[in-house]
């Protein structure tokens, strides 16, 4: 398989996932917000930091707003994490491959991509309303593509580097997701802590879809330590940071070459391993996540210099020019 | 019997690929046409539909320019075949292989020892103007073939007289078009392939593989072939990626390839693949920085050394553009008689060359008569056609052909052959051409018919994809034994 081709097929896998994880995001959020009590800070701002552009919105739009930055998050194209821009480079990615994926791939994303561009015309994201139900309708497609990859896909070396792109941008939208806790500041009233401890954590849960399985593996109480030890650590939970490990070494055993990016893989892994989690300081956490994606990005030149390095001539396409990667860049 | 038929007007003088002038239709296009009638317009409406939804659902587009964020269209397609009886089809496949020869022994020549201009056939003047490549001189490409892939257009004019219009030699586009076509016919159609003897045309894309595969400089069975695509962006992108598909071949962009120590290797996942063929479908000028245009970014650094020294194959080769040229075509006749020492299969279109005094003072004089062509264009780009020009564009062109005569010729008008169309809910005469895919590797081979092009406006002689034309299935027809509709 052709670097080049091999790169899109990675970005596109991220930029899928980046798409439906920043959906999901917003949505669990915006009901977050209708649980907790007054005087907690959970500002819509917090949102910037799971992007990591807060600087960026500051240039753009001034102050934070929830109107302004679902603008910023869901509709502006200039931002390559915005879930238009995503699924815009995503489909720009697919057209380069279009024969190498099962036939109504292209077609599904093509319509997705039009479905947000509508939606994002019809200000669908204004609405609290309407953008659920918006948001909800990617993130079913999106999964409606992963199936199709799943059901009718050979496990091949394009599949394979379909699962790495996907995994490697679960394992960082998870860790910011897991750090928007971090940054919760708590209301005056101490009677008041347990309750948006609980709410903020189910929201993380909420976010991840991970509500039920951690009820029902874990425990039916909602702990803190555990709730980050299980969105990390669990190796059944499809999303958690171990699982997206384990999933990326199985890709890299299929592809030629590998020996650099698993030992890269190796290290990162055994450090999530060695992390204490027990009655960890929410600043610690935040350390520990901040780490967590410096080591993606570590991985991630590890799989572009053995995979996608050639690049000391010509252009390539700019749907993948690296610059923006936005949320995988620390 | 009567219904489609009857609506389907005489009026017209060109000749009709389906009908004769008196009504009658031509035995070839007998059991289709019954068919046809035998469906209804109802039924033909139902058809042309599903033909639309195949076309998008197999994703067969062309693509326009400065249309951004709408980049594919799919090329209109007619659902009423053009059909042609094997024996008229076995004479013009003759004409095509003939002319292929002598444009590759052309080549071939004016590469290396010029013996066709030394012996006063073909005049120096013309070739001072030409696109002869001077880092070509002195290759000796693999079989003495310059031109692998050629799509020769031809016209008939309305005696019935089949013309060469052109011979595309550079990176001639169509034939995905010819074999989704015939795809999409097989599956609206079954029941009439059932009964007559159409050939099939779909082994081209392994007659492509197989002329590739004999220009390797390797020995052994699996050379390592690349299409060489300008990207997603170009207009025949589609067409790329269906030969590479079909031929089980890597569809490369420029920078996907690199040179070292005069080889050519493809980056990939598993490293640096060398590769023996490619088969490029980006022209000359952008082909290697080093070489020709330095602004190329589309193209290879260091492929023409690689070339030059033997070590991997290009189709067509460098240079082979020299033959490409109008003012070159109207010598053609005369080159095939000096390279195989036979008369001319197929006829030219009378020519004017605008270079020669007497011709040019001729067409400046009857410019509202004639088609006036640059030498050096294709798609149908840069052309006056006389009679429907303004006076304006007249006068452009005639102090056009003044500053630059080398770079015109002229043709008189051709009233190019109709067939029945569907438009609406009738069939209707619509002009158009053939053009058939002739390839040269260590043996020639044609396409059974070629792709059928047509002017989808009435009246209009323009069958360019890229402005506004179609295209229609070509069915060369067995006629003994006859179509037998059961």
């Amino acid at each position: 398989m052709l670097s080049r081709v091999a790169e899109n097929l990675y970005w596109m896998a991220r930029y899928l996932e980046r798409a439906e994880d920043m959906g999901r995001l917003i949505n669990s959020t915006t009901l977050l917000l209708l649980d907790l009590p007054h005087g907690t800070r959970f500002g819509w701002d917090l949102l910037l930091q799971v992007t990591g552009e807060g600087g960026y919105y500051q240039t753009h739009y001034g102050k934070p707003s929830e109107e302004h930055i679902m603008r910023f998050l869901i509709a502006d194209r200039r931002h390559p994490s915005s879930i238009v821009a995503a699924i815009h480079q995503a489909r720009e990615n697919c057209r380069v491959f279009r024969n190498l994926l099962p036939g109504e791939f292209w077609e599904r994303i093509n319509s997705l991509y039009l479905f947000v561009q509508e939606g994002v015309e019809q200000q669908a994201v204004l609405d609290r309303r309407e953008r659920l139900s918006f948001l909800n309708e990617v993130i079913s497609r999106r999964h409606a593509l992963v199936g199709l990859l799943v059901g009718s896909m050979s496990q091949n070396h394009a599949y394979q580097f379909i699962k790495l792109g996907r995994n490697i941008e679960r394992a960082d939208m998870t860790s910011r997701i897991v750090d928007v806790t971090t940054a919760v500041i708590m209301p005056s009233d101490p009677s008041l802590h347990d309750a948006v401890i609980q709410s903020v954590w189910v929201g993380v849960l909420r976010a991840m879809s991970a509500l039920e399985m951690y009820r029902h593996h874990v425990e039916v109480q909602i702990r803190p330590d555990r709730v980050v030890d299980f969105l990390l650590r669990d190796s059944k939970f499809p999303r958690s940071i171990h699982s997206c490990f384990a999933d990326m070494e199985m890709a890299l055993s299929y592809l030629p070459n590998s020996a650099m990016p698993a030992e890269t893989l190796g290290h990162i892994r055994l450090r999530l391993e060695r992390m204490q989690l027990q009655g960890l300081h929410p600043s610690l956490l935040h350390e520990y996540l901040d780490q967590t994606q410096k080591n993606l990005a570590v991985l991630h030149h590890s799989i572009e210099s053995t995979y996608f390095h050639f690049r000391e001539t010509g252009l390539w396409g700019e749907a993948v020019l690296p610059e923006t990667i936005g949320a995988s860049q620390s | 019997m009567a219904g489609l038929r009857n609506l389907y007007y005489q009026a017209s003088t060109a000749y009709d690929e389906l009908i004769q002038p008196n009504g009658q239709v031509r035995p070839a296009a007998a059991s289709l046409l019954e068919h046809l009638d035998s469906l209804g317009p109802e039924n033909l409406r139902a058809r042309r539909q599903a033909a639309e939804a195949a076309i998008l659902a197999m994703g067969i587009t062309f693509t326009v320019y400065n249309e951004a964020g709408n980049i594919d269209r799919a090329w209109p397609f007619d659902i009423v075949p053009r059909t042609m009886p094997r024996s008229e089809w076995v004479r013009i496949d003759a004409g095509l292989r003939q002319r292929l020869q002598a444009l590759n022994l052309f080549i071939d020549d004016l590469y290396h020892g010029q013996r066709i201009v030394a012996d006063g056939v073909f005049p120096e003047e013309v070739l001072a103007g030409s696109n002869l490549r001077d880092a070509c001189r002195g290759i000796h490409p693999p079989h003495s073939v310059w031109a692998s892939i050629c799509g020769t257009d031809l016209v008939r004019d309305a005696d019935g007289t089949v013309y060469v219009l052109e011979d595309n030699l550079r990176v001639p586009s169509g034939v995905s078009y010819m074999l989704e076509n015939r795809e999409i016919m097989k599956r609206l159609f079954p029941e009439i392939f059932a009964h007559c003897q159409i050939l099939p045309v779909d082994d081209y894309p392994a007659r492509l593989h197989e002329t590739l595969a004999a220009l390797s400089p390797r020995e052994g069975d699996n050379p390592v072939i690349a299409v060489l695509t300008p990207g997603i962006y170009n207009s025949a992108y589609f067409e790329h990626s269906y030969l590479a598909q079909q031929m089980g071949a890597w569809l490369a962009e420029g920078p996907d390839f690199c040179v070292e120590d005069d080889y050519v290797y493809l980056r990939t996942i598993a490293g640096l693949k060398r590769v023996d063929v490619i088969y490029r479908r980006i022209d000359d000028d952008f082909l290697d920085p080093e070489v020709f245009r330095e602004d190329s970014v589309l193209g290879i650094p260091g492929l023409m050394r690689a070339w030059r020294r033997g070590r991997v194959a290009i189709a067509n080769a460098p240079g082979t553009g020299v033959a490409d040229d109008k003012v070159v075509y109207s010598f053609v006749p005369d080159i095939i008689r000096y390279y195989l020492d036979t008369e001319p299969l197929l006829p030219n279109v009378p020519t004017y060359l605008c270079m020669r005094e007497k011709d040019r003072e001729y067409v400046l004089a009857h410019l509202h008569e004639l088609v006036v062509k640059p030498a050096n264009e294709s798609g149908g780009y840069g052309m006056l056609i006389g009679p429907r020009a303004t006076v304006a564009d007249r006068e452009h062109f005639s102090m056009l052909i003044r500053s630059n005569p080398r770079n015109y010729i002229a043709q008189p008008v051709l009233n190019l052959s109709t067939a029945p169309t569907f438009m609406g809910d009738s069939l209707e005469p619509r002009h158009l051409d053939l053009r058939p895919f002739i390839l040269q590797g260590k043996k020639i081979h044609v396409t059974t018919g070629g792709l059928t092009r047509v002017a989808m406006h009435a009246g209009s002689l323009v069958v360019n994809s890229s402005q506004g034309g179609g295209s229609k299935d070509t069915w060369i027809v067995e006629e003994e034994p006859a179509c037998s509709p059961e």
